[in-house]
């Protein structure tokens, strides 16, 4: 082994061509001399790998230091003489006057001249630093060896300069010559005087310079971008500090603030002289274009890192002090928009309000101002003149009386008016949902607030629920015959989608019981389907208990067929075939479900006698009632009249003695009162009077079904004395022999009775009466519910749970539970407790 | 070869006049001869090409040469064989590389 490693002897590295001449000075004039060659562009002529070895050599002499320092004031020289005097030059006496505040307003005439000048300034400028920049980079390359083999090691800062920056010497605090020669440039070049007596420097002058032409683009010019983005990358590749930190580079530093208080200004007197024109779409318009014109300068002219801080100024100067007065200028505001659907107009401002608010307050309010505007407005046009506006009542409760006077009004505009409400509404509806999905990009806030505003005037109408019901009554009686089920479909989601609105459930439940138990009775439903589907929507909507009465009435209606037909089953097996039988088709009706007292009219508290019913009929019902009855004992069946159908066969004797036959589809009553005919001889009549003794017909029933049948002109089976709209009680009637139809099948409606029309003021009063003692039964269990759970509470934490509770179904009203406290304090079912004020306990 | 700031190949001459004709790309593994070839600077090195490295004897700079052909055909690997270097050369070879950057 010894004398393997002695035979691969290590050979000494040999000196190669070491001249004896070669001392430092010699050395550093080669290549200083080569340097100035490099800053002159003539490298060319170099050989790097000369430059490269002569400083390799003086390093390897241990005088790396001293190759530094002068390399150091070879480039400070050549800064201060050459490229300083270069730069300097260059600047026109008009690019310094510019410099002065008062001689601003007479350059603004110049200021093609000054753009002139100002762009071969920074032309100059650009060249000189890219000159600096190219040379040092290769200057730095030649002195690679120093930098490098310095004892110092390796430094750590900015990474992104053209070379690995390291430190020449031992102690790490000098900078590598790379930063040495920015930070002269930075001091020599731009930190340089204009002129030899002046305090204004070649840097100020090149920001005024850069904040005309950027003044000079956003006045419509068009300026020298590139030159414009080089000079600001010149101005990063510079720094305050020897560390080079990111946050010190001179953009940062001088420029940036400068442009942004210049465009602080600027926008300050755009805004305001954009508000004076007055005209928000125009202010929209140009905001937004500036939006983009400044992001785009950023991007192609200064510094994309600018982007969101010119943003944040536009946002605050353009934005945020003028949005609000646009929002709200007369006649082009937002309020204009909406009205002529403006959608573009709308898109911008809530993009630029959206960049200033996260809510959106503005837009927002002026937009749910404008929906509760038009809201009331058909409010008010839907409510029959001689009615006080709704729009003043705001109690949902609905125990504030109505003061206008109650005026009988034709039905049928009124019902119109209801359903044109609910059309008026849903219109307006549609148009804010599409308002709000094309320009406000679905924006949460704002639905929630839109939202909030239809709640807001639907309810301020006392009436929306009863019309929201009329609504349903109609298009469930007439409006969908024709339609596709998904038309259908849509129809009753549209209806849904106000019953959301509405606070009052249980008062809609209400009015669409009652229009419900007409439809079902008189069967006016168009379609069951449709019903049904309606009622599975509203479960979905408000919830099981709402629909369980409604869904209760349906189960009658089907047990009430079987029924039927069980007992025409059982009079074909018992009855006497001889009989002329009567077909009955009944509907036992389970009296809590329905709306017993919609049907029944106790009018003035006055006891109703059942009606007298002619003997074939009540033969009929007696046989019924046992036949009912055997099979449930116990139960009490009352007999409406007033819902029933029926349908007769009459025979009219005409003059010339043949007689015609007439299929009449009538109600009960006037079944009742067409039977008492039967009995009278021709040429002999009735009066209203007998009428109603005879037959015990409630007056106000009786009178809309002789009007039916004397009155109607097509439908006039009866004929009245004198012939006159009305029917008073001196009235008489006789049979009409001279009945003309074109069919043989008649239908004679009853004159529109209450249940498919907007109530009369009386109606209206009874059902809010009915309405506030269901509420009171309804707020005393939920008081009760909750105190035998929680046994002891304070009076708000009760008033609030017992308004959570009920909130689904109605909005109790405050004084109302005060009052239902008390009474069942006074029941002794609740007590105030000694100890603690204001709260009660529970009493078991 | 038509402009030699760009071709593909580059010519290396030591001091007792070897010329070695290497990629490139294999050159530049030095940070020396890197520099040296960088176009945006414009030595004469960059424009012709040719580069004279007169610290550097023929011997030494081939083991160069072979250093750079072998790091460009083993880099981005793992688990490459070692480089065979004479020993009488490795104090050479260690002040080449100083001198290169490499």
């Amino acid at each position: 082994m010894a004398a393997m490693r002695a035979r691969h002897k290590i050979r000494a590295p040999r000196r190669v061509a070491t001249a004896p001449t070669e001392d430092f000075d010699t050395l550093w004039g080669v290549l200083s001399s080569s340097l100035i060659e490099i800053h002159t562009k003539n490298a060319s002529t170099l050989s790097f790998e000369e430059l490269y070895r002569n400083a390799y050599r003086m390093v390897l002499m241990m005088r790396g230091d001293d190759l530094y320092e002068r390399v150091k004031s070879l480039e400070e020289n050549w800064l201060r003489d050459h490229v300083r005097k270069q730069v300097t030059e260059s600047i026109l006496p008009i690019l310094v006057r510019a410099q002065n505040p008062q001689s601003i307003t007479d350059v603004q005439d110049q200021s093609n001249e000054r753009r002139a000048a100002g762009e071969r300034f920074l032309a100059v400028l650009k060249e000189a630093w890219s000159d600096h920049l190219l040379c040092m980079g290769m200057i730095t390359d030649v002195m690679m060896y120093m930098v490098r083999n310095s004892r110092g090691g390796v430094a750590s800062n900015a990474s992104n300069s053209l070379l690995q920056d390291r430190i020449i010497s031992a102690d790490r605090t000098k900078p590598s010559i790379l930063v040495v020669s920015m930070i002269l440039f930075r001091n020599h070049v731009l930190r340089a005087p204009v002129r030899p007596d002046s305090d204004i420097t070649v840097a100020h002058v090149f920001e005024s310079t850069v904040l005309f032409m950027i003044q000079l683009e956003r006045a419509g010019h068009i300026i020298d971008r590139p030159l414009i983005r080089n000079c600001m990358y010149m101005l990063e590749g510079l720094y305050e500090t020897v560390a080079e930190e990111e946050s010190s580079n001179l953009y940062l530093t001088t420029f940036e603030p400068a442009f942004l208080s210049t465009s602080r200004d600027f926008y300050k007197e755009e805004g305001a002289r954009l508000l004076e024109v007055g005209d928000a779409a125009t202010f929209c318009r140009i905001a937004s274009q500036r939006i983009a014109e400044e992001s785009e300068r950023c991007r192609c002219t200064l510094v994309t890192a600018t982007e969101p801080k010119i943003g944040e100024v536009l946002n605050n100067e353009l934005i945020r002090k003028n949005i609000e007065e646009v929002v709200r200028l007369e006649g082009t505001g937002v309020r204009h928009m909406l009205d002529q659907n403006q959608l573009d107009g709308l898109r911008i401002v809530y993009t630029l309000n959206a960049r200033v608010d996260e809510k959106k307050s503005a837009l927002t309010g002026e937009v749910s101002k404008r929906i509760v505007e038009l809201g009331s407005e058909i409010n008010v046009s839907s409510i029959a003149p001689p009615q006080a506006p709704s729009a003043t009542e705001k109690d949902p409760g609905g125990d504030k009386k109505e003061k206008a006077k109650e005026k009988e009004k034709a039905v049928n505009p009124q019902t119109a008016s209801a359903i044109k409400w609910v059309d008026d509404i849903l219109a307006l509806k549609r148009q804010f949902d599409q308002i709000w999905e094309k320009c406000f990009q679905s924006d949460q806030n704002l639905h929630k607030s839109i939202e909030d505003s239809f709640e807001d005037f639907i309810n301020r109408n006392t009436r929306s629920s009863e019309y929201l019901s009329l609504f349903f009554d109609e298009n469930l009686k007439k409006g969908i015959k024709g339609k596709t089920e998904d038309e259908v479909d849509a129809l009753l989601d549209n209806g849904i989608t106000l019953l959301r609105y509405i606070k009052d459930k249980d008062l809609f439940e209400t009015y669409y019981k009652k229009h419900l138990a007409r439809r079902l009775l008189m069967k006016r439903s168009a379609s069951m389907d449709a019903e049904r589907q309606m009622i599975s929507k509203m479960k979905m909507e408000v919830g099981n208990q709402f629909t369980q009465r409604i869904e209760a009435m349906f189960k009658d209606m089907t047990v009430s067929e079987d029924l039927s037909v069980n007992y025409k089953e059982h009079i074909a097996r018992s009855a006497d075939p001889d009989q002329k039988r009567i077909d009955l088709d009944i509907h036992i009706l389970t009296s809590t479900m329905w709306p017993m007292d919609a049907m029944v009219k106790a009018r003035d508290g006055q006891v109703q006698l059942p009606c007298i019913f002619p003997r074939e009929v009540d033969n009929l019902r007696q046989s019924f009632e046992k036949f009912y009855l055997d099979k449930h004992s116990g139960r009490k069946l009352s007999w409406q009249a007033s819902m029933g159908s029926a349908d007769i066969r009459a025979t009219f004797q005409r003059s010339n003695g043949k007689t015609q036959r007439f299929e009449l589809n009538v109600s009960t009553y006037m079944m009742v009162i067409l039977l008492l005919f039967n009995d009278v001889p021709d040429g002999e009549s009735l009066t209203f009077e007998e009428i109603k003794e005879r037959t015990c017909i409630p007056e106000y029933d009786l009178v809309r079904n002789l009007q039916s049948l004397a009155v109607a002109p097509k439908t006039r089976v009866l004929k009245k004395e004198p012939m006159s709209k009305d029917v008073k009680p001196t009235d008489r009637f006789f049979f009409n022999n001279d009945f003309q139809s074109p069919f043989v099948k008649v239908r004679i409606g009853v004159v529109a009775g209450g249940a498919n029309k907007v109530e009369n003021q009386d109606q209206r009063k009874e059902t809010e009466k009915k309405m506030n003692d269901e509420r009171g039964g309804s707020i005393e269990a939920a008081i009760v519910r909750i105190m035998k759970q929680r046994k002891k509470l304070g009076h708000t934490g009760l008033m609030n749970e017992v308004l959570t509770q009920l909130s689904s179904r109605f909005v109790p009203d405050v004084n109302m539970v005060k009052k239902r406290i008390e009474s069942l304090i006074d029941r002794e079912y609740l007590e105030r407790l000694e100890d603690e004020p204001a709260t009660y306990g529970y009493i078991a | 070869m038509a402009d030699p700031t760009t071709s593909e190949f580059v010519t290396l001459v030591s001091c007792d006049g070897f010329e070695f004709i290497i990629p490139r790309s294999a050159a530049c593994i030095s940070g020396t001869i890197r520099r040296m070839l960088d176009p945006a600077s414009k030595f004469s090195e960059a424009l012709s090409g040719r580069c004279v490295l007169e610290n550097l004897t023929g011997i030494v700079l081939e083991k160069v040469c072979e250093y750079f052909m072998y790091n460009e055909k083993h880099k981005d690997q793992a688990n490459v064989p070692d480089m065979e270097i004479p020993a009488e050369l490795c104090l050479e070879l260690l002040m080449a590389a100083d001198y290169l950057d490499t």
